[in-house]
């Protein structure tokens, strides 16, 4: 059966493609060094448009409306200047109702093409665009430690990472929290509180890395500022080990986080990345592999998430579960001595 | 007719669901065609691989597996047709469901008409609607432009105006269409459906047919009052198929692989419950109700006429947190059998929306799945029921009667029993009066409205193997008393002359334990005026009835279900329920 691999790695190479779904400009340039919040491209936004009813505005017939635009698709306007007319007694006019462009002009109106602000695009992480994609974006690489989580709040930082403890297999509470942490992005066990995460932003912190989070605090999350990312799920489970190994590896040291929006079907994950000035080269990390005895898995669902441990066997045979369905399992073994027969559906690989 | 008369062909169907790909087999085995077994595997239609033949290949290497054929080749792929050594396929059909759905904007010109019409179209396929423009809505032309050009929806669904009806106020509507369309880049255009009063369309030709995709069908609404959704259906069935092909790798493989057999899975399920309908009784009509992980369809069809509803997000798994936003956490929590903590519902079902393929290995994360089945049911049931009433003597809230209702989805064929997935129907449906609820215990149905399509002796054969499992005839009593009151009396008469009788209290679920397949002729005598479908309150009637896995079930708990606001308490009468219906299993 083939698996996703859950990417917890603490030396990996890292490609991302960074670009906007829309035409815009690219201002950096081939192996450059970017910072996760240098911006990479800009674009306008959306345009806004104006339907201007030229005719019934200087109340005259669309044909004679014509005559009187002093316009025509394609012009550059300021705010003020003159589209249609003078006309009448009173020497009627239209007027620009902002800078803009008239974009469609004739049968009596005008459509105005309000000028748009720009979006920026930021690189996301640290490392060298390695490729320049066209009016889009960059690819930009690194390499370093990569943790991949389940849950983003939409937000990037770039920050020195502390985590609360040695272990982070406890919950985050108010007592943990002082100024000492005031612009880090902390990491801890899981959090069941929106006061913790009030008081973190009043601190204030960078960002917050959860193995958990109950899912009630969900919007409380999304409404705080600092980008908070969270691992392995919801409820008030430890962080994985291998995610907490990392963390606690680079302690106080510089890291990316991009707590974007999980989107599994567009491979986008919220991620952590620490890069690693180093000589060697690593492969680029796969993204499924077939499950099979010995490889090292991370369990998802179940009382025993998230638990990392190798597969000992896999049955060859559909087992009946404690809930009553018969599925494809593997008994894993985690920790000193403990084993749990696991679906094959409840496991990813992890390669560390 | 024996299949020996025709040119036998063998078949693989293949479904591209959200989280699994499946592979269906079909050859002809002792002259007649047969199901010989599937394979799967996961979907690949997006990250990392972007490709759904990479998921369709595996899910056929499975299947090579099972049944030690040779359908792939190394060199050529896909053996089709098949060789004279018996390797590969004659044909292959396919239907899909993944992807992100659709992005739909409906216009029209009164909310409870014509946008309502748009909506019932839109809800034929996997179709999200990001905005509706009607000209009650007080926009202007430039709000109407900007929302277009900023949500640049897939689909821009137009309909309005009877035929010889309103034809102005539709027009200055497509003006703004046609100005957003003309303004977006090419591959943000939107595909444009017109629906609406017939004598608009050359209007509506010359004006958009050159700057958009346009696709014109019959007017969904000729006449006030009357719905003609069907022929509309089929133009949008081909636009989710350009829509997935542009935004989807390897559906163009798929494509010469099928011959163009290609479809969404929703608009299949629909085309087999119309078979079948046409096939049963067409009085009472044929219902299908699906539960995958992403989405829940809905297809009820009277005598080849169909109603389809597809509602995505409302999934036992990618789309669990769907049913918690569409609804509310007590509205799920009120379905369970053993009390839980709020947080931990809420907890797991995040969590099953984070991991879809991931089974349950407690048996209260199987409850808290049942509950969301059964609530994702009650949405489906609840948001149709009003386009299901032309027919029926019941009040307009109640599911009218049909014969069979067929259950189909991992959640149901999956279950550790059968009274599980007949307690998921009954509660997710309540079904009024009497009718059979049948298990689609091997997926097929999907597969089948494909091929019904190209092979129609095929799907009848299948149909008429084991193809569903009867879980059991129902009666189901629509009216409300005290709990405890006697509300019914039953006669059973036995084919070998035995009878007996039941006096039936409200609020009870009664399994009379009848053998799978026995047949029985049954005595139905309602009290207090409630209705068992005999042809009003009150009315008694004679109903023969064939035994099911759990044999016939007298669910007198009333309709609709009623809770209480005290969960303990719905908990307690859920445990009660569910034991009636394991007692006889």
């Amino acid at each position: 059966m083939l698996s996703k691999v859950r990417h917890i790695h603490s030396l990996t190479n890292i490609r991302r493609e960074r670009v906007l779904p829309v035409v815009g400009h690219v201002i950096v340039r081939r192996m450059q060094k970017v910072s996760p919040t240098d911006v990479i491209v800009v674009a306008p936004r959306t345009p806004r448009y104006i339907m201007l009813e030229i005719a019934q505005g200087l109340n005259v017939s669309p044909a004679r409306a014509d005559e009187l635009l002093q316009r025509q698709a394609g012009d550059e306007l300021s705010e003020g200047d003159v589209i249609a007319g003078p006309v009448g007694l009173f020497q009627r006019v239209i007027r620009a109702p902002k800078s803009g462009y008239v974009k469609i002009a004739g049968e009596g109106k005008v459509l105005f093409e309000i000028s748009a602000q720009t979006f920026e695009l930021q690189a996301g992480i640290e490392g060298t665009v390695t490729n320049i994609i066209p009016e889009r974006g960059a690819i930009i690489e690194t390499r370093g430690a990569l943790i991949q989580g389940i849950w983003g709040n939409g937000k990037i930082t770039y920050g020195v990472i502390q985590p609360v403890s040695n272990q982070l297999l406890q919950e985050l509470v108010p007592e943990q929290l002082n100024i000492g942490y005031r612009g880090a992005i902390l990491a801890a066990g899981f959090c069941k509180s929106a006061e913790v995460l009030e008081i973190a932003a009043n601190i204030p912190i960078k960002g917050l890395v959860l193995g958990s989070i109950t899912s009630e605090l969900i919007p409380v999350a999304n409404s705080m500022d600092y980008p908070i990312l969270v691992i392995d799920g919801f409820g008030s489970t430890p962080m994985n080990s291998a995610a907490d190994g990392i963390l606690g590896a680079n302690k106080e040291r510089n890291v990316s986080l991009n707590a974007q929006t999980y989107d599994p079907f567009l491979g986008k994950y919220p991620e952590l990345i620490i890069s690693h000035p180093t000589k060697s080269e690593p492969d680029l990390p796969v993204e499924s592999e077939t499950i099979s005895t010995g490889k090292k898995v991370i369990i998802v669902s179940g009382p025993h998430a998230p638990q990392i441990g190798t597969i000992e066997t896999i049955h060859p045979r559909k087992q009946v579960l404690p809930s009553g369905i018969a599925a494809r399992t593997a008994e894993v073994s985690y920790g000193l001595e403990t084993r749990a027969v696991v679906p094959l559906s409840n496991l990813e690989i992890i390669k560390e | 007719m024996d299949t020996t008369t025709i040119s036998a062909k063998s078949l693989i169907a293949v479904d591209i669901g959200n989280t699994i790909t499946r592979a269906l087999f079909f050859d002809v085995v002792a002259g007649k065609y047969r199901f010989l077994a599937s394979g799967s595997a996961p979907t690949t239609a997006g990250a990392p691989i972007f490709d759904v033949t990479e998921g369709v290949w595996r899910a056929i290497e499975e299947l090579q597996f099972i049944t030690s054929k040779t359908i792939l080749s190394e060199k050529e792929g896909l053996i089709i047709p098949s060789t004279q050594d018996n390797q590969g396929v004659d044909i292959m059909v396919a239907t899909m469901s993944a992807g992100n759905p659709i992005t739909v904007v409906t216009v029209g010109l009164l909310d409870n008409v014509s946008l309502l019409n748009a909506e019932h179209l839109a809800k034929t396929t996997y179709s999200e609607i990001i905005a509706k423009i009607s000209l009650n809505d007080r926009r202007t032309s430039s709000d109407r432009i900007n929302l277009l050009t900023e949500k640049h929806p897939d689909v821009i669904i137009i309909s309005g105006g009877t035929d010889q009806g309103a034809s102005r106020s539709l027009l200055s509507v497509m003006e703004s269409i046609g100005l957003s369309s003309y303004l977006l880049e090419d591959s943000q255009k939107p595909h444009i459906l017109y629906t609406g009063n017939e004598e608009l369309q050359e209007d509506v030709k010359s004006g958009l047919g050159k700057i958009s995709k346009l696709r014109i069908a019959p007017n969904i609404q000729p006449v006030l009052g009357k719905e003609n959704i069907y022929p509309a259906q089929k133009e949008l069935n081909e636009i989710y198929k350009d829509v997935r092909m542009r935004q989807t790798g390897g559906i163009r493989d798929v494509l010469s692989w099928t011959e163009g057999h290609f479809t969404s899975t929703a608009s299949a399920f629909g085309r087999i419950i119309r078979f079948l309908s046409e096939k049963y009784e067409p009085e009472k009509g044929v219902l299908g109700v699906d539960i995958g992980s992403f989405a829940t369809i809905l297809a009820a069809a009277h005598a080849g006429e169909e109603t389809l509803r597809v509602f995505p997000s409302l999934g036992v798994g990618a789309g669990s947190k769907g049913i918690l936003e569409e609804s509310s956490l007590e509205n799920i929590i009120r379905w369970l059998p053993l009390p839980l903590p709020e947080q931990v519902v809420r907890d797991y079902i995040y969590n099953k929306s984070t991991y879809p393929s991931t089974l349950p290995t407690e048996s209260d994360h199987l409850e808290i799945e049942f509950a969301l089945a059964k609530q994702a049911l009650r949405i489906a049931s609840e948001k149709t029921v009003p386009s299901l009433h032309r027919r029926s003597a019941f009040t307009s809230s109640l599911l009218p009667p049909f014969e069979p209702i067929i259950g189909s989805g991992r959640i149901l064929t999956h279950a550790p029993s059968r009274s599980h997935s007949l307690s998921i129907l009954l509660d997710g449906m309540q079904p009024t009066g009497v009718t059979t609820l049948a298990l689609d215990q091997n997926g097929l149905l999907p597969g089948l409205g494909a091929v019904s399509e190209i092979n129609p002796l095929l799907t009848v054969q299948v149909i008429e193997t084991n193809t569903f499992l009867n879980l059991g005839t129902i009666i189901a009593p629509v009216g409300y008393a005290r709990p405890g009151t006697p509300i019914l009396r039953i006669r059973v008469n036995r084919e070998d002359g035995r009878t007996f009788t039941r006096e039936i209290k409200f609020g009870s679920l009664t399994v009379l334990p009848i053998e799978i397949g026995e047949k029985v002729s049954l005595h139905l005598r309602p009290l207090h005026r409630f209705d068992v479908g005999m042809g009003g309150p009150g009315k008694s009637g004679k109903v023969n009835a064939v035994g099911g896995s759990l044999g016939i079930i007298i669910d007198a708990r009333g309709r609709p279900l009623r809770f209480s606001q005290d969960q303990e308490k719905n908990w307690k009468r859920n445990e009660t329920w569910i034991k009636s219906l394991h007692k006889y299993e």
